[in-house]
Formats: C-alpha cells, structure tokens, sequence
C-alpha cells in the first residue's frame, strides 16, 4: 500500500519551509549582532568601561532633633552587626562554623541556604544589634576570620519617649539603593526633606574580580539640617505624668505671644524607638490597642469642647450690637423654642443674668437665649476668625480642619436645613461643633490678643505670623474680665482653684463638660454637678474641658486640657492647667 | 527491544560531535562567568553530564519500535507530572515550576515538549491519510496541546507554555493541513490580542513593556536588556577574549549563568565566535531534518521534524531575547545554559533525533 503517498509529499514541502525559517531566523540574529557588535561596537564599548567604575551611594546622616533648651530628642546613632563578604574566603562556610563557636546566637545550619544564593560581593548579616562584649570577643579573634567583617549601620534614636506624639517615626529602610530610611509620621514625615540630607557618591574602579583597585573619587554626604523645636522637654514630661495614667487625654500648652507649642501630649502614647527597633510585637500592640494610642488628641482628637466655647457666641453678640455688658436675661432653668425645652444645668435656674455673670457661672439660658437673636453663619465665620475650622499644618501627621457648623455644612452633610434650636445647642459648646485641644488654645490665643493672634508653631526658626481680625478693644476687656471672673471671683466655676492653690499664679480661664451622649435634656448639668456622674458607666463619663491662661495680668501660657470621661471640667481638667500653668511660669520655660 | 551492536557504527556520529562541542562552549562559558572558576556553575553541569550520559547511549540503542509503542504511557505520565507540580511542586521565583523527586527537583514542562511531539507524530502516523489533513482530525491534537498548555501556564511559566503550543501548532502544519487554517488563526489571534493582554499577570505586562522600551525602567527590569546589549556589544568583531569580559565579572549581567549566558559568550569571543557558535546550532537543527525528508515512516519523519523545531525555537528565543529583539521570557539555551532538566530534556531529545535519523529509508510500517 502506498496510502500515504500524497501527504508525505506536504511533509516534504513543509520540511523545507521549516529548514528556511531556521535561515531566516538565524540571518535576523546575524544581522542583529553586526549591529550591535560591529557597528555599535564601539558605543557599547565605551558603556562598558562606564560599568568598569562602581559607584556606591554613601547614605547621609540625618539631622538631629532638639527641644527648646538644644536638649537632643531624635539624634542618629551607630549599630554593629557582624557580616559575611563571600569573596573575601572560599572557605566562609567553614569560618562561619568556628565563629559561631565565639558567637553563640550565630547558627550556621540556618543560615546556610540563603547564604549559598547570596551575592558573593554583598555583605550578608549573620547578626545585627550585636552588644558590646561580642564585638570585644570578635577582637580578639579577628586574625582568624577572613570573611566575616563587622558593619556599622546607622539607626535613628529617640531618647525621650514623650516626645513619640510629635516627632513621629521613621518607615523601615528599604534595601534598594535609592532609597534610604523615610520619616513615616508627624514631624519626622513632615521634615523629612529638611532632615534628609543628600547622598554622597562614592567612585571606585573595581578590577575584573569585582574588587575595589582605587578609589576614583569621593563627593561626601551632605547631613540633614537639624530642627529645634519651640517644644520645652521640661514641660513635655511634666505635662504627660499629670495626666492619669488610666486616663485618655491631652493637654496643649501655648506662648500666648508668639504662638510656640511648649507641650502638646496626648495619652496614651507610644515609643518612636519601638518603631525604629523593628518591635513587631509592640508595634501591633500599639496598633491593635482600642484606646488608640498613636493618635494623637492634641491635634486631631476633635470634640464638642462645652462651655469653653461661650466667649465666642458672647463675642458675636457684642459685635453685631445684640447685646451689651448690661443685657440681661432672666434663667428660669431652662428655655424654650416653640414646645421644646432647652435646660440651663442649675435646676432652680441662674435668675438675671448678664454676660459677665453667663460666663462665670456657666449660665447656659443666658446663651440659649443670645442664640435665638444670632444667626448661624455669622457664628461660624467668627469661629474661622478666632481659630477654628482651620488646619493647622504645624508638622503632625492627620491634619484636619474640624467644625464649627453652618447651614451649609448641613445642607451638605444631611440634606437638611438649619433648625433654631441647632443654634441654640451649638452656642453653648455641644451639638455638631468639632474642636481639636490645640484649636480650643488658639481661640484662647485670640481673645487674649484681641483677635489677632500668632499662628501656632512647632520650629523655633519659623517665624511668628498672624492670624485672625482685630476685635474691638472694649469687647476684649469685656471678655477678658468675665474669663477672670471665672477663676477669681466668688461664684466662678472655677474658684476652687484660687482658693486650693493661693500660691500658685493668678489665672484666668472658662471651664467646659463635653456631653459624650446626649443625655436627657433634663438632665444636663454643666461643670459643678458630680453625684450624677458616678452611676454612670465610665465611657458614658463627660469629657472634662479647661482651657486657662496665665499670669491673668499679662498672659504669657495658654493651657488647653481635654480628660475624656473625666467629668465635669472644674473637676479634673481645671486643677490640672492650674498646675501645669504654674509650672510652666515658675520654670519660665 | 535493543538494537544490535553493530547499528552504533551506523549512527550519525558528527552530530553527536556537534552536541559535544556545543556543551564544551558551554562549559567554557560557563567557567567565565564564574569569573574564571568551577565553581559554582561549570563544575555541577559536567557532573550532570556525565551522569546523563549513560541514560543518552541507552536512549540510542532503543528500537525505533520501542519509542512509538511508549508515547502515550509517557504523555500520561507527565500530565501526572504538571498536575503533581501544580500541587506538591517547589515554589521559586513566584511559581511553582519544580517537582522534587527523591534528591533531585525536575522541571516536569521541560520533559512535556517532547513527549507533546512524540505523542503527536505517533497520532498522525496512526491516521494513516491521504491529502491534506483534514480539520476534524486535528481536534484531538488540539485538545491536548491545550491541556498541556493550561497546566504549564497557571504554574505560571508563560515560555514554556507558549513554546508547547507553538509546537504542538506546528506539528498540525507539518503533517499538511490547509494553510488557509493558520493563517486564518493567526489573524484571529491579531485580533483578540489586545484582550489576551488582559489575562498577563502584571509582571509579564511590564516585560513586555520593558521590552518595547528598556529606558523606561533603567535600573529595573529594563536594567536586563540593557546590560546585555552593552555586553554583547561591547565584544566588538573579535570579542574581549577568554574570561576578558569585563561585564560578565562585574555582576553587571544579572543570570548569567541561565537566560544570559549567550550575552556572556558574545562579549568574549565577539561576532566571529558568535557566527560560528550559531552556525554549530544551524548545523544540529539542520542536518536531522534533512535527513528526515527522505524518510519513508511518518512517525519518524515528524518525530525528528518537531523535535529540531524544539531546539531551534529555544536557540532562536533565547539569543532574540539577550539581543533585544524578543522581550525577556525565561527560555533556556540548549546546552549553555546552566540547569539540569534542561540539559537533561535536551540530552533525550538529541539521544532520540540520533536514534530515529539512522533507521531505514525505506522502512515505512513498525512490523
């Protein structure tokens, strides 16, 4: 039989179409290779030499960070850790064995598989951290190792932990080349170009073996700038160890003069050396903790801040000729819009009130009622005037503008229009409002500076710039007088502090009760009431809010403190600026 | 089931020269591109060498018969093979390509393309035909090129992959189906590409990409490109001589000792010696395939045809990619590159070329 006669011929054919193909494809290689070698030769040639000269990128040293005082709270140190340069000794394996003799924690048998795939001229790590007595024992066996090297890293350290909330952290380091260790949070994110520094090159000509001949040429790394910041360490840490412990919180401590934070804590914290240690364990721990602890409340904790707010709504008043020092309204306990009763939080109710009076006392019908001549808008202007609303983009991680309502916020937000009785919450510090501790120290800021304030700065080299509007100087005394009150006359609700601490410095001051949960109208009470409060459950607490200033006849400290589920403001937060306020004077930091 | 002795003086002994000199070069470049040493490279490939050698003579003195009788049992066994890998395979390099069979890891889709061929030569030997080869006959050849395909490409190991179907493709074309049908495909194939991009895992698009563009990411995947463009240019009309190469031993090619060792080569022994190394791997796909077209049996006729085509494919592949004209995919030199399935597929490929290019002319029928 023959049956296959035809198609063996197609195979044929075909056969010979493959054998062409292969001709075709090996005359495209040739072709290609005259181009590159015999008329591109020369080009390449010349590349190739370039490669001949390595450059290696010397990291620079990142710049040092410094209290007020010039007191080191980030600097870089050096760390040791032994390596294995594989081409130095064919024999490494055999070195590493005896040297894991000297050096305990090295084990061979796990090192052994990367080891044998790794880059003979790259320093491989057998150990890094190493302490002090093994590099001594290395020493003094040194002679017998050829390979093994040890190798200076360097690693950022953070010798003041409650420094953590403002100088952030810094991301791992990466292995390429271009990149060296970034800031990842607050300050050390934010100054990052500024602490960087730039790279130095290295030029070495290294010969066929890949080993360095010479070095060809050095531009040295350039270090970081440092950066002094206006925060005082002393303060800092006086700050953070009055706050209890147990005690979510933060306290902002302002110049009232030219705008530097002298402490900004918040608790709890954190430990940037965690961070820089690579602590996985405590890392996650941080991470995980349902308190939060790497969030820093002084600057983006953001809370209704209660009666603290009624200078502003008292301030508006004053302006647009609603009321003046002598207008009175009469506190029956609560007050009314249509049939919905808003409560003052003294049941028996404050009698006449003036402004003076709203302030010291904490009257809230005195500003219920001012709410229903205001209009929103104008009262949420006012507060982007004297501090709110805004961002203060002083170098820490989470800015956020935060909020004090209008109707268009809530047009947006809810769909909704504005209701009067919105005002009337919103007026005495609770409702939709959204302020940050720092935000609460810069408002103070601005009343005590008759509305022109400086802008709240972390670097002592920024300079001061203003922000805000000039109020009207009799309303500023006005103002400044019923904040006195407060502390220093009989009656304030916060005269307990006068009379606990005569020797302290004279302050002035508004306290506030942050309300957590709207609790029943009825039921609100504001900053002297405690009995309450102690059946309730600990997260249902109110949030105890004091912002003070002092010496009250030329403030020089602002001190802005939030005690979540502390209470009443008279009761925690009050004592605490008084103390903290004293501190900062006595010290004159 | 052996032949008898006197058939070895029958074989084709030049082209078992052809396969040693080409190993030879391989060993020699391999030594360069440890910098001059035998270690870690040159030394393990001759060892595996020699330890394939006798499975290569035993290969040879197989009866033709033999071969054809087993092509289904060993198509089975590597479907067994990728399936194992899929599941219990040794992971490296984001995918799992090695099956670890007592102290040595096989890279079971190298073995798959020459089985795929034998298998399908032996498929159209069977249909015994007339004419061109008609569209429903080619289903079954389809089917399995595109099972064997699937199973290499989830690992994932796109090279490999695409090279099976290619072959499997060509096998189809050389047993005289209508030239209508491929170039219809291959329109077709035009057509949905832009869809086919798609399915690339990021990695295989940015390949491609690099490729069409080296500049794009210098010190990245375009830095492979580059860098063996500048050695191979840099070797000039006559090369920087033996071991003076100064890229090789800089570490400035990155796998040296597998995709690029023909960038190693050329930047030693330049143009000259490259014309002449690819004309020893002209002369090993060649001379088989010559030798095949007067070959009466069918079997052996495309055993012998796509098993060259295997070698040629990979030879083309691979130099296309350490020149810049085909984008980086993984494809091994035959005999050069540093691997033991490799070496160790290609051994049994030129065992069996050898073996089935001394059989009669005339001998038509397995009897």
């Amino acid at each position: 039989m023959n049956s296959n006669f035809d198609s063996s011929k197609i195979i044929k054919r075909r056969s010979f179409l493959a054998i062409i193909l292969a001709f075709l494809f090996f005359l495209i290689i040739s072709v290609r290779l005259f181009f590159l070698q015999i008329i591109r030769g020369d080009t390449y040639k010349k590349k190739s030499k370039e490669n001949r000269i390595s450059t290696k990128i010397t990291p620079p040293s990142r710049g040092d960070i410094f209290d007020t005082n010039g007191l080191l709270v980030a600097g870089t140190i050096s760390n040791y850790s032994f390596v294995v340069y594989k081409y130095l000794n064919k024999n490494y394996d055999l070195e590493i064995k005896q040297f894991s003799k000297i050096i305990k924690p090295v084990k061979y048998e796990l090192l052994k598989d990367k080891l044998s795939k790794y880059n003979s001229y790259k320093p491989f790590f057998l150990l890094k951290n190493i302490p002090w007595n093994s590099i001594v024992e290395f020493e003094k066996n040194k002679f017998r190792f050829s390979s093994i090297k040890i190798l200076e890293t360097k690693k950022r350290y953070y010798p003041h932990e409650n420094f953590s909330q403002i100088i952030g952290y810094m991301s791992e380091s990466q292995t390429s080349l271009k990149d060296f260790p970034k800031g990842a949070f607050h300050i050390e994110e934010f100054y990052n170009d500024t602490l960087k520094g730039f790279p130095g090159k290295t030029f070495n000509e290294v010969n066929a073996y890949g080993k360095t001949v010479r070095q060809i040429s050095l531009e040295p790394s350039i270090k970081g700038s440092d950066l002094h910041l206006t925060v005082s360490s002393n303060l800092q840490n006086f700050c953070q160890d009055i706050i209890p412990v147990n005690k979510k919180g933060s306290v902002v401590v302002l110049n009232a003069q030219d705008g530097s934070i002298l402490a900004l804590n918040s608790n709890p914290t954190f430990n940037s050396q965690d961070f820089e240690n690579r602590d996985s364990e405590k890392i996650s721990s941080f991470l995980n903790d349902e308190n939060k602890p790497l969030f820093n409340r002084a600057f983006s904790g953001f809370y209704p801040p209660g009666s603290v707010f009624k200078p502003l709504p008292a301030l508006l008043g004053l302006e647009k000729g609603l009321i003046n020092e002598a207008t009175e309204f009469f506190c029956k306990g609560y007050s009314s819009i249509g049939s919905r009763n808003y409560y003052c939080w003294k049941k028996g109710g404050h009698g006449k009130v003036n402004l003076k009076k709203g302030i010291k006392e904490s009257c809230d019908v005195y500003f219920y009622e001012l709410a229903k001549l205001l209009n929103i808008d104008d009262l949420s202007s006012l507060a982007t005037e004297m501090g709110f609303n805004q961002k203060y983009k002083i170098g820490l991680s989470n800015a956020k503008p935060g909020l004090v309502p209008n109707k268009k916020w809530k047009r947006k937000t809810y769909d909704e229009s504005w209701f009067p009785g919105e005002t009337l919450i919103t007026c005495i510090g609770q409702g939709a409002n959204q302020v940050s501790p720092l935000q609460l120290a810069t408002f103070y800021s601005s009343i005590i500076n008759g509305g022109v304030y400086p802008k709240p700065r972390i670097l002592k080299n920024q300079s001061v710039e203003f922000l805000g509007r000039k109020i009207n100087e009799k309303f500023h005394k006005i103002l400044l007088n019923a904040l006195n009150s407060v502390v220093n006359e009989a009656g304030g609700t916060a005269n307990k502090l006068f009379r606990d601490n005569p020797n302290y410095i004279k302050i002035a001051g508004k306290t506030g009760t942050s309300q957590v949960i709207s609790i029943k109208e009825s039921d609100r009470e504001d900053d002297l009431y405690k009995e309450k409060q102690k059946e309730q459950l600990e997260k249902f607490k109110d949030h105890s809010v004091f912002v003070g200033y002092g010496p009250v006849d030329n403030p020089k400290y602002i001190a802005s403190v939030i005690i979540e589920n502390g209470g009443s403001g008279s009761s925690l937060a009050a004592p605490l600026a008084h103390k903290i306020l004293n501190f900062a004077e006595k010290n004159n930091v | 089931m052996f032949k008898n002795f006197q058939s070895i003086l029958q074989l084709n002994w030049f082209y078992f020269l052809l396969i040693i000199i080409i190993f030879w070069i391989g060993e020699i470049n391999l030594f360069s591109a440890a910098s001059g040493s035998l270690d870690p490279w040159a030394k393990n490939q001759l060892i595996r060498f020699l330890v394939f050698i006798p499975l290569f003579f035993l290969i040879l003195m197989l009866k033709p018969r033999i071969i054809f009788n087993l092509c289904e049992v060993f198509l089975i066994l590597i479907v067994i093979g990728l399936l194992l890998t899929l599941f219990f395979g040794y992971t490296g390099m984001g995918a799992r390509r090695w099956l670890r069979l007592g102290f040595i890891n096989l890279q079971i889709s190298e073995f798959a393309k020459i089985f795929l061929v034998l298998y399908l030569a032996k498929y159209f030997h069977n249909l015994d035909f007339k004419g061109h080869l008609q569209v429903s006959r080619s289903i079954i050849p389809l089917i399995i090129t595109f099972i064997i395909f699937i199973l290499v490409a989830i690992q994932p190991d796109l090279g490999t992959a695409l090279i099976l179907l290619i072959l499997g493709c060509l096998m189809i074309f050389f047993i005289g189906i209508r030239l209508i049908y491929p170039i219809l495909i291959s329109f077709i194939m035009i057509a949905i590409s832009p869809f086919l991009w798609t399915f690339l895992k990021p990695y295989q698009q940015s390949r491609v990409k690099t490729f069409l563009n080296p500049d794009l990411d210098p010190l990245g995947r375009g830095y492979h490109i580059i860098q063996s463009k500048i050695a191979i240019g840099s070797g000039g009309t006559r090369g920087n001589g033996f071991l003076g190469g100064s890229q090789s031993s800089l570490d400035f090619i990155p796998e040296k000792e597998t995709d690029f060792v023909f960038s190693i080569f050329a930047e030693q022994f330049g143009f000259i010696g490259s014309i002449i190394l690819i004309s020893i791997f002209i002369l090993l796909i060649i001379i088989p395939i010559i030798k095949s077209i007067n070959i009466q049996n069918t079997f052996v006729k495309l055993a012998i045809l796509g098993l060259s085509i295997k070698l040629l494919l990979e030879v083309v592949i691979n130099i296309s990619m350490t020149l810049g004209i085909l984008p980086v995919v993984g494809v091994a030199l035959p005999f050069m590159s540093y691997g033991g399935s490799s070496l160790l597929s290609n051994m049994i490929i030129c065992a069996l070329i050898m073996n089935l290019m001394s059989v009669e002319k005339k001998f038509k029928y397995f009897r």
